[in-house]
């Protein structure tokens, strides 16, 4: 076992790793910015260190200062957390070189899980099912219409280089294909200087779940429930939940059961989720694998009573899973709003600045995993959220009453937050209902409402 | 302020025994390169990828012939010519024996620059690559052999050289010999220009003396990698003669290109591409593609 940890991060996931890490009776190293002197997790570390100026490119992903500065605490072992260098395996690459524990997965696995194509392609082996469509780009027209036909309309046609939506066209039928792969291709070049096209089936209306695992070092994998991630507002997660209504007892065991294959087919070991989409017949489909802690581990760790953080140091020290997956049980709902420092009002217009006055609500099923307190000045340099507010109940409708409960009590003076826009999902009938899809926050508009 | 009660939190936990940390963490000291010419920090490894040129300041790191080789040569293409040519003593010289054997050991090369038959990017070529890393590529009687030899192939085959340059310039421990390779190569470069053939020159860091004044100056082309040093004599021995003080960049290449001893300056990346195009303008073959 190790003794001082360093974590490679900020905000209330540093925190949240520091407060695991003090219960195990583990020394823990902070390391923070020039913005972040004042920051929660380098008051309450043992020790923190400062690894640079503001900008995340000079501190937080600051590998050699990251070093350095386990050199000069004596820290075993290094805390990712999770953005920044969470999935950089060359980080974790250099950690082990310099005799340092990477508190996650092996290098090997993360690079494999980083690239979209090899993934997929690894995933589909292990029997993963994975969005129908051709083997990578399509090189013809009549290659284009074979696999079309195989897999059925509708199909997207979708740019290999692309991203923002560009260069994507959806087609409902065999006469349409030609045209918008012309299309495609031609928006892909002008904007990617790539016109390569690859081919996938339509999924409509799909959910974002994802499993979450855990594997240790000598082949114990363990799966614990899903995580329903439909809320999003522009491919940001904005509240999660699990149980995810969509998933019956029998689909929680086959997706936790091929999620457990696929930890195994990439040699996977610590903490992991693998992202699917899914239909709303139950058709599941693998999106990728997030080789680190999730912002939203809350859910899982309040439904399943394991704490995720305190697994992955425990599994990276070399300890075994204590667990088999017959002694997983899940119980309860459990639903997240993400409390972000942003106006919605404004395009969700991020507003740092000092919280001059905070309180945040309490009671029996609330839990807050934050960073703020009041007087705290919020930077202008990363990512607004500042809280997450998890409510745990029985049934999710006492999650949900006791989540809107909560969200009014939640007091902020001094910064805009998204607190009102998150009350207005909880008071929807569709949500209240669990009707929802990935598109619903962005046809909704909540924000109009306020 | 509330941010200075928080050092009641570590107070109050004081009580609860923490186990002193060791310290395991040993940071190797081949993880760390540092550019010498703006002195910025980068990983070994990330070096290496970026084909060891600086990502700050651009500066192309030596290579070894083999490196080169590798980055310029389709693969699996390069016969390799004279590999067993071997130096003698010629003058006698003290320790040269001791310092080739233990450089030959180091290197793994017979000699400071390697030649043969290779494809680049599909057309053949002949091709030369000098290793600063022997013996700082310093040119003695089977250097010039080698490049003699290889031009007189080129000539006879009738293919054009590539030849990548490097070098401290005459070998001092061959004396007189080593001074004799700059005619040497000259007339086989002659005899192979004579015969219509292309030479192109790609001048490395450092390029310097008997070799700049001789086959790494006669190329129809002359390309040389970014701010590589090329030069005849040093800075103190120009200035001590002429008795005038030099530009601080004088002997780079991109100072050269500025006054027309080099034709282009072409980056480590896009060097094979380069090379590949320039062979086929001259292969007498079709260029649809430009």
């Amino acid at each position: 076992m190790v003794n001082k940890i360093l974590i490679a991060n900020r905000g209330e996931i540093a925190v949240r790793i520091i407060r695991a890490c003090r219960e195990l009776g583990i020394r823990t190293v902070a390391v923070f910015s020039e913005a972040d002197r004042n920051a929660l997790h380098a008051q309450i570390a043992d020790e923190a260190i400062c690894i640079g100026p503001a900008p995340s490119k000079d501190s937080y992903l600051n590998v050699k200062a990251i070093l350095a500065a386990c050199e000069v605490t004596g820290a075993q072992a290094v805390h990712p957390g999770f953005g920044f260098l969470s999935e950089n395996a060359d980080f974790a690459h250099m950690c082990g070189r310099c005799n340092l524990i990477f508190i996650g997965p092996d290098p090997e696995s993360m690079e494999l899980m980083g690239d979209k194509a090899k993934a997929k392609k690894t995933m589909k082996r292990a029997g993963v099912p994975v969005v129908p469509g051709s083997d990578g780009e399509v090189k013809s027209i009549e290659e284009a219409k074979r696999i079309a036909e195989m897999i059925g309309y509708p199909v997207m046609v979708k740019a290999s280089a692309g991203g923002g939506g560009r260069g994507i066209r959806k087609v409902d039928s065999p006469d349409k294909l030609e045209a918008a792969i012309y299309a495609a291709k031609s928006e892909a070049g002008a904007f990617f200087g790539n016109d390569g096209i690859y081919i996938e089936k339509f999924i409509a209306n799909p959910h974002h779940i994802e499993v979450q695992v855990l594997a240790d070092n000598y082949g114990n994998a363990v799966y614990l429930g899903e995580r329903d991630c439909s809320l999003q507002r522009r491919n940001q997660k904005v509240l999660e939940e699990s149980p995810s209504m969509l998933v019956t007892p029998e689909l929680r065991k086959r997706m936790g059961e091929i999620s457990i294959k696929a930890v195994h087919a990439c040699g996977y070991k610590n903490a992991g989720t693998i992202e699917y989409l899914v239909d709303e017949n139950g058709n599941f489909y693998f999106m990728e694998m997030n080789t680190r802690i999730q912002v939203e581990h809350p859910v899982t760790e309040l439904v399943s009573g394991i704490d995720i953080v305190k697994q992955q140091i425990l599994i990276a020290c070399g300890e075994k899973l204590p667990f088999k997956q017959s002694d997983i049980t899940l119980r309860g709902h459990a639903i997240e709003c993400r409390i972000n420092a942003e106006n919605p009002k404004y395009n969700f217009r991020p507003s740092p600045g000092k919280i001059e006055s905070l309180h945040m609500p309490g009671g029996p099923g609330i839990r807050i995993d934050s960073a703020v307190y009041q007087g705290y000045t919020i930077p202008p340099y990363y990512d607004s959220m500042i809280a997450k507010l998890i409510a745990y109940a029985p049934t999710r409708e006492e999650a949900i009453s006791k989540m809107r409960w909560a969200l009014a009590e939640f007091l902020v003076d001094g910064v805009d937050t998204n607190i009102d826009y998150q009350l207005e999902i909880l008071k929807d009938k569709d949500f209240i209902n669990a009707k929802y899809d990935i598109g619903f926050l962005d046809r909704k508009d909540f924000a109009s409402r306020l | 302020m509330l941010v200075d009660l928080f050092k009641k939190v570590k107070k109050r936990m004081s009580d609860i025994p923490m186990p002193e940390a060791k310290t395991s963490v040993n940071i190797p000291s081949n993880l760390l390169f540092k550019c010498p010419r703006c002195q910025n920090i980068i990983f070994e490894e990330e070096f290496e990828r970026e084909l060891k040129i600086c990502p700050k300041c651009g500066y192309h790191a030596r290579i070894t012939a083999k490196e080169r080789l590798a980055l310029t040569a389709d693969e699996g293409s390069f016969k390799e010519y004279d590999a067993n040519l071997y130096t003698l003593n010629p003058i006698d010289f003290p320790g040269y024996s001791d310092k080739i054997a233990a450089l030959k050991k180091k290197t793994g090369l017979e000699e400071a620059v390697i030649t043969g038959e290779c494809t680049i990017d599909g057309q053949n070529t002949v091709i030369g690559i000098m290793d600063s890393h022997f013996m700082m590529a310093s040119m003695g009687s089977v250097v010039g052999e080698k490049i003699t030899r290889a031009f007189e192939r080129a000539t006879e085959k009738r293919l054009p050289v590539v030849l990548f340059t490097a070098s401290g310039g005459a070998r001092m421990q061959e004396g007189i010999v080593s001074l004799m390779q700059m005619a040497k190569t000259s007339g086989a470069v002659a005899r192979h220009s004579d015969a219509g053939l292309l030479y192109i020159t790609v001048m490395t860091d450092p390029t310097t003396g008997g070799v700049t004044a001789s086959f790494a100056s006669l190329g129809d082309i002359i390309i040389a990698e970014p701010k590589a040093l090329i030069g005849f004599a040093g800075r103190r021995v120009i200035e001590g003669t002429i008795k005038q003080h030099l530009p601080d960049d004088f002997q780079s290449a991109e100072f050269l290109l500025e006054h027309g001893f080099v034709d282009m300056i072409v980056n480590r990346r896009d060097m094979k591409h380069v090379l590949g195009k320039l062979l086929k303008y001259h292969s007498g073959e079709v260029c649809a593609d430009e």
